[in-house]
């Protein structure tokens, strides 16, 4: 018995110790075949999965290497099983392949023809073959490769793709790297997603997941379409662009509802992309009128669907998805990753707090007790409308109050789910709300305001959630949600984790109506925190009320 | 010619080939016969003769073969002759077991020794009656030698069209007499041509020596570890299942044992699959740590909660010890071909599971750390047991065994582990307790509302960890998630909010996440409202008066009553006792039937029954040198005795000259003498009145209770049942 940092568990989990000495080391070895599941304060949770496995084979990892792996930092005997496993999966990989054709197009061949046998008889895959060229040669209609890949992985016999991809119209693209330096974590990001091909890049909000994008761009230095959440996200990309990249002003093209321009790098909406004119996607075309060379997801969590089925016709070109929260609350995030690509870099949270790129944040979960009469109302309300009876209860409000007045000297977000409860809480703090309905010109007005320090608070609804940038929030406080979303506070917690000028710690308080649906809530939404190592610290109304914070 | 009888064989053997005979053939002595002439029947009797030829190697039973193509009494040069020169070193084995006996003549074969080695032995014809010259085989016309060529090394039988109207080529043997015609259409190749075309051997592949087990060696640590893997997963599995059924104990099937869906959802539970399943629920029923009980279900037994607490090395040698043995065949279950037979039911004896089990272990541990390439092992096997009874199994049950040798961590990555060979050689320690990951005593408590055991937990902390938190994943470490429901399980199962979080500082190395105490306090809080305790008797009363009144009454004071609410009190005496005591004090109290009462402690389902482990059916254990010696003593005891009643009774009967008498065993060994030198003899043989006739017959055969014999009188053949023959004397 070794004294390694790493149990492997029978159910194909691996529990990491990071507290032992070799923690760093073994992370490193096992990250390009297990998959990153959970990373609390102590032991780190990986997965093996069979994706995993042949990610790690089509990198160029042999069975062999992944368990002289799993051996060489195990603390306990590998339960046999699990190495017959392993090398079980991954020898199903590379039995299958695709391969452009001269003739043919797009040709599926394999090494061995029971497997190509019993995968043509699949009722998923039939259709989307071609002719049989011979015993161990057939045709595969060029658009189907996003399709046929999918059910072959389904089906457990992964196609290894040697097709390649379409280099794109040629756009040259540079990083420019005058007073900022790229970060090691993004441009080993931006590396492996390239030599991936395809795929998505996890890394926690704040963390700049744009400059990833322009790595990435300035790797392919091809004409590129980034699909972003909305219309002020396309402006902040477009400016970060300007701002780290060689691309000047009439290279980049907005694509939303408001303008339509198409340059060598267009920046399109999600929101446009799905707008329906007479039952079809008008705009869907966006994807043809050019020969890009990379496409860009940004918050691929909320990829919608009809982008989804897009995506499986275009796996000839190269796709980058950017998150920081691969959870979906639909379950589709095995979806996102057979139609972008695999998982391509994931890494802890808290591994690069500690490198000093986000800020050092702080959850609390503030109680509130309600007031008998709350209660009352509570108990006899409709099932449906508990939730909103008890995140939006009075009670709520003198506690913000309280909150906000404490920070008065910092930038302080509102954040919270209902309009009229905003409404309230704006009136009440007497500071600005930006909510669905407000002009972008106001937005951006208002957020200008709050980035110079002019507004010290701002109350916002879920507008808010993604990809905007407020580089000195260093308060945010959640009044409601949707519902148990844990995507939704992992993505609230991101708009204070850009690092401080001064080293401070964020602070990201809930506030959570005591004895109600609301706590329940509230446990499910920080569980996705808390396994990225973020420990919630509860704390009592009165304790505020009385100043102990 | 004068033949000495196998008995008499027997008899002439001294203790020490008695007691070497025995220990080959232990059948024999279980029961131990009355005397020698019952031992001759029983050794030559076919189930007893089968059993011995089954523990013949290949080679051994080719020369058996070989003795049996030739005419008795034969010499040791002709079994050479026929063989190989190596066979000398084999004759004496066989004449250990009583395969061969030999006297002034030469060697001969027990009665029923052929019958046990089927008609056509090595693919041999019978004997020719004719006389032959084989040098005209060398004239044979090609069709002819077309034949010879297919029936030379069996089977020797040929089918012709019509054997009056003959192809040229047979009808050229026929004449010559190198076929006999057998009926109409059948004929078949004498022995002598089938030996001489075989160029005067029996076999085409003498196999003198065992193939080489092949296989690719491990290093003798990486077995070691991935077989202390193994054990540490075995002893999960079996306490897993056992606590899965303890939940919720499935129903047997009518015909006994486990559905197929209770099975599947055991495998799923244990992320296993089904034949893996089979097999654990076999070895926990084996091992009496499981039972059908009388209301069908299945559920553990008290000796789990006792097997439990004993260490890792005495549990899994248990569960091994037991399958070592067992001739229940867990392989069996769910197999497309058998889809009635289910793990814990009644179906999975097969007589040579154990036998089967052994060998291959035997291999295994002639070969330490070789990881077996199947082909090569099952060849091996097949050379130790050539014979084996029921042999379309034969390659499943090795099969089986290399498989569930690997569950059990008898061997890891397919060697034999130290740990296993110890086991086999039954070492008083095997190195398991050493080598297992030691338990741990603490957990690490993470702020994501999961602890995890970092090594195997000590049952205790287990069993309150089990009873407060799910498990999310098991193997060498163990990850408990705690949420809103297993906190209340924890506190439905009577502890305090504080018994939780004071247990958890107590038991976690890492400090408490305030998320989880607030969890735990919370539930508590609203689970607190009631209140928990053991009592086995209460008095409500709505008049609290009457209880303090009873409180302060001197005359219940043995009560120890204790007031746990104002119109409550409780104490720990039966219901009977307490009313009693209280109307003798001049109280009147009613019963009250003892529904709604919560009570409180760990529920753990267990059967009533007591443990009923399945009966082993194996083959019959080597006996030790005491139990031989004993039986020794007792034969010739015997022996002296009926000797003296045999003369005695001689002495009466010819003063008497009445039917012939002998006893049971004598009339049979007589028999078989009578039967092997075709001598007539005379017999007494009672009728369906009683009355005793006597008859003067030419016995030819012995079956199923009768013998076949021509009666003088009537010219026929007839069978005479052989309880009914009075006795036996030749003519």
């Amino acid at each position: 018995m070794t004294d390694g940092p790493l149990i492997v568990q029978s159910d194909k989990t691996l529990l990491l110790d990071i507290d032992h000495v070799l923690s760093t080391e073994c992370r490193r070895a096992i990250a390009p075949f297990a998959e990153l599941e959970r990373s609390p304060e102590h032991i780190h949770t990986y997965r093996l999965t069979s994706l995993g496995l042949w990610n790690a084979r089509a990198a160029g990892h042999d069975a062999e290497m992944v368990i002289d792996t799993l051996l060489k930092y195990s603390r306990y005997a590998v339960p046999h099983s699990i190495l017959v496993d392993v090398a079980e999966i991954m020898s199903r990989y590379g039995r299958l392949r695709l391969e452009a054709d001269p003739i043919h197009g797009l040709v599926l061949i394999t090494t061995d023809t029971a497997v190509l046998e019993e995968v043509i008889r699949a009722k998923k895959i039939a259709p989307l073959l071609g002719i049989r060229i011979d015993a161990e040669t057939i045709a595969v209609h060029p658009s189907q490769r996003g399709h046929i890949k999918q059910s072959l992985l389904r089906l457990g016999w992964p196609a290894e793709d040697f097709a390649g991809y379409v280099d794109g119209q040629h756009h040259e693209i540079d990083l420019v790297q005058n007073g900022w330096k790229i970060r090691p974590y993004q441009e080993l990001a931006a590396e492996g997603f390239w030599h991936g091909g395809s795929g998505v890049v996890v890394l926690p909000c704040g963390a700049g997941k744009t400059i990833v994008g322009a790595a990435a761009m300035a790797h392919a230095k091809a004409t590129t379409l980034i699909l972003v959440t909305n219309t002020i996200a396309a402006r902040q990309w477009r400016e970060e662009l300007l701002q780290r990249t060689t691309l000047n002003e009439d290279e980049i093209g907005e694509y939303s509802g408001a303008k339509k321009e198409i340059r060598p790098v267009t920046i399109a909406t999600y929101q446009v992309m799905t707008k329906k004119k007479n039952g079809t996607y008008a705009h869907l075309d966006l994807f043809d009128t050019h020969d890009w060379g990379l496409i860009i997801y940004d918050e691929v969590h909320l990829l919608p669907a009809p982008i989804f089925r897009f995506t499986a016709d275009i796996q000839s070109r190269r796709r980058l998805g950017l998150t920081a929260t691969l959870v979906r609350e639909d379950g589709l995030e095995g979806e996102v990753f057979s139609l972008i690509g695999p998982k391509r870099f994931d890494v802890p949270w808290k591994e690069i707090e500690a490198q000093g790129y986000i800020a050092p944040a702080e959850c609390i979960e503030v109680r509130v007790t309600l007031t008998e009469a709350e209660r009352l109302l509570y108990a006899t309300a409709e099932p449906e409308n508990r939730y909103r009876q008890c995140a939006t209860t009075k009670t709520k409000r003198a506690i913000v109050e309280l909150l906000t007045k404490h920070h008065k000297d910092d930038q302080v977000l509102v954040i919270g789910q209902y309009i009229d409860q905003l409404d309230e809480l704006s009136e009440v703090l007497g500071v600005p709300l930006i909510k669905g309905d407000t002009p972008v010109n106001e937005r951006e007005r208002l957020f200008n305001l709050f980035r110079a320090g002019e507004v010290k608070c701002l109350v916002v609804s879920k507008v808010a959630n993604f990809s905007i940038d407020l580089p000195d929030a260093t308060v945010a406080i959640q009044v409601s949600g949707a519902f148990g979303s844990r995507q939704e506070e992992a993505q609230r917690l991101g708009r204070i984790l850009r690092p401080k000028s001064d080293g401070r710690t964020a602070r990201f308080y809930s506030v959570v109506s005591r004895d109600t649906i609301d706590q329940d809530f509230a446990q499910n939404r920080q569980r996705f925190l808390a396994e990225q190592g973020y420990s919630y610290k509860i704390i009592d109304a009165d304790d505020v009320s009385q100043g102990k914070l | 010619m004068e033949t000495r009888s196998f008995a008499d064989y027997l008899r002439a053997l001294d203790d020490e080939a008695l007691l070497n005979l025995f220990a080959l053939r232990p059948d024999l002595v279980s029961p131990v016969p009355p005397e020698i002439s019952s031992l001759g029947i029983r050794a030559s009797s076919a189930p007893s003769l089968a059993r011995a030829v089954d523990s013949l190697n290949k080679w051994q039973f080719q020369i058996l073969e070989a003795c049996a193509s030739l005419t008795e009494p034969f010499a040791e040069k002709s079994i050479i002759a026929l063989t190989d020169t190596s066979a000398k070193f084999v004759i004496p084995r066989l004449v250990d077991l009583a395969l061969i006996y030999g006297d002034s003549h030469g060697y001969w074969l027990p009665n029923s020794l052929r019958e046990v080695l089927g008609n056509e032995v090595a693919g041999l014809g019978p004997s020719s009656m004719a006389k032959l010259s084989m040098s005209k085989l060398d004239e044979a016309p090609e069709s002819s030698k077309k034949v010879l060529e297919r029936l030379t090394w069996g089977p020797p039988r040929g089918s012709v069209g019509d054997i009056r109207n003959p192809g040229p080529g047979i009808a050229w043997l026929l004449k010559e007499n190198f076929l006999i015609p057998l009926d109409q259409r059948t004929v078949v190749l004498p022995r002598e041509v089938a030996l001489h075309l075989r160029g005067g051997k029996v076999h085409k592949n003498p196999q003198p020596n065992p193939p080489l087990v092949k296989g690719t060696a491990g290093k003798e640590t990486t077995v070691n570890r991935a077989a202390i893997a193994n054990v540490a997963t075995v002893l999960r599995w079996s306490e897993e299942i056992l606590n899965f059924w303890s939940e919720e104990a499935p129903s047997s099937l009518r015909a006994g044992g486990v559905g197929v869906r209770d099975l599947k959802a055991a495998a799923e539970h244990l992320g296993v699959d089904e034949n893996c399943a089979a097999f654990i629920a076999e070895l926990v029923f084996l091992a009496g740590l499981v039972v059908i009980d009388a209301d069908d279900r299945i559920l553990p037994t008290h000796s789990f909660d006792l097997w439990l607490t004993q260490d890792h090395e005495t549990r899994w040698r248990t569960l091994a010890s037991l399958w070592l043995i067992t001739s229940r065949v867990s392989g069996l279950v769910g197999r497309a071909d058998s889809k009635h037979i289910s793990a814990l039911g009644p179906e999975l004896d097969r007589v040579n599971a154990a036998s089967a089990r052994k060998l291959a272990l035997q291999i295994l541990a002639e070969n330490p750390y070789l990881s077996p390439e199947h082909d090569s092992f099952l060849a091996v096997t097949k050379w130790r047991a050539p014979s084996r009874r029921s042999s379309t199994l034969q390659r499943e049950l090795v099969q089986w065994t290399l498989r569930e040798a690997e569950w059990l961590g008898i061997t890891g990555q397919g060697g034999l582990s130290r740990y296993g060979a110890a086991f086999l050689h039954e070492e008083d320690v095997l190195g398991i307790a050493e080598d297992l990951p030691k338990p741990v005593d603490h957990i690490l408590l993470q702020s994501d509302n999961t602890a995890i055991a970092p090594g195997p937990l000590e049952i205790e902390v287990a069993r309150v960890l089990d009873s407060i938190a799910d498990i999310e994943s098991r193997g060498g470490a163990t990850v408990y998630r705690f949420s809103e429901a297993t906190i209340r399980r924890g506190l439905d199962h009577g502890k305090t909010g504080e018994e939780i979080k004071e247990f958890l500082r107590k038991t976690s190395k890492t400090p408490m996440p305030q998320p989880l105490e607030y969890l735990i306090a919370d539930v508590a809080k609203r689970h607190g409202r009631l209140r928990v305790g053991n009592t086995t008797a209460y008095i409500r009363c709505e008049d609290p008066s009457i209880l303090t009144q009873i409180l302060s009454d001197r005359k219940v004071e043995g009560l120890g009553l204790r007031r746990i609410a104002p119109e409550v009190l409780v104490c720990d005496h039966e219901a009977n006792e307490l009313i009693t005591t209280l109307r003798e004090a001049g109280y009147m109290p009613a019963a009250e039937s003892g529904s709604g009462i919560l009570l409180s402690g760990l529920k753990l389902n267990r059967a009533k029954s007591r443990p009923r482990p399945p009966r082993i059916i194996g083959e019959i254990e080597t006996p030790t040198q005491e139990t031989l010696l004993a039986a020794v003593r007792a034969i010739r005891t015997g022996e002296r005795s009926s000797h003296k009643q045999t003369s005695l009774r001689d002495v009466a009967a010819k003063a008497l000259g009445s039917v012939p008498r002998t006893t049971a065993n004598e009339t049979l060994e007589i028999l078989n003498t009578f039967i092997k030198e075709q001598r007539t003899l005379s017999i007494g043989y009672a009728d369906n009145n009683g009355s005793a006739t006597h008859r003067i017959i030419d016995p030819l055969s012995i079956s199923a209770g009768s013998l076949l014999a021509r009666d003088h009188a009537t010219g026929k053949v007839q069978s005479f049942r052989i309880p009914r023959i009075t006795g036996v004397s030749p003519l």
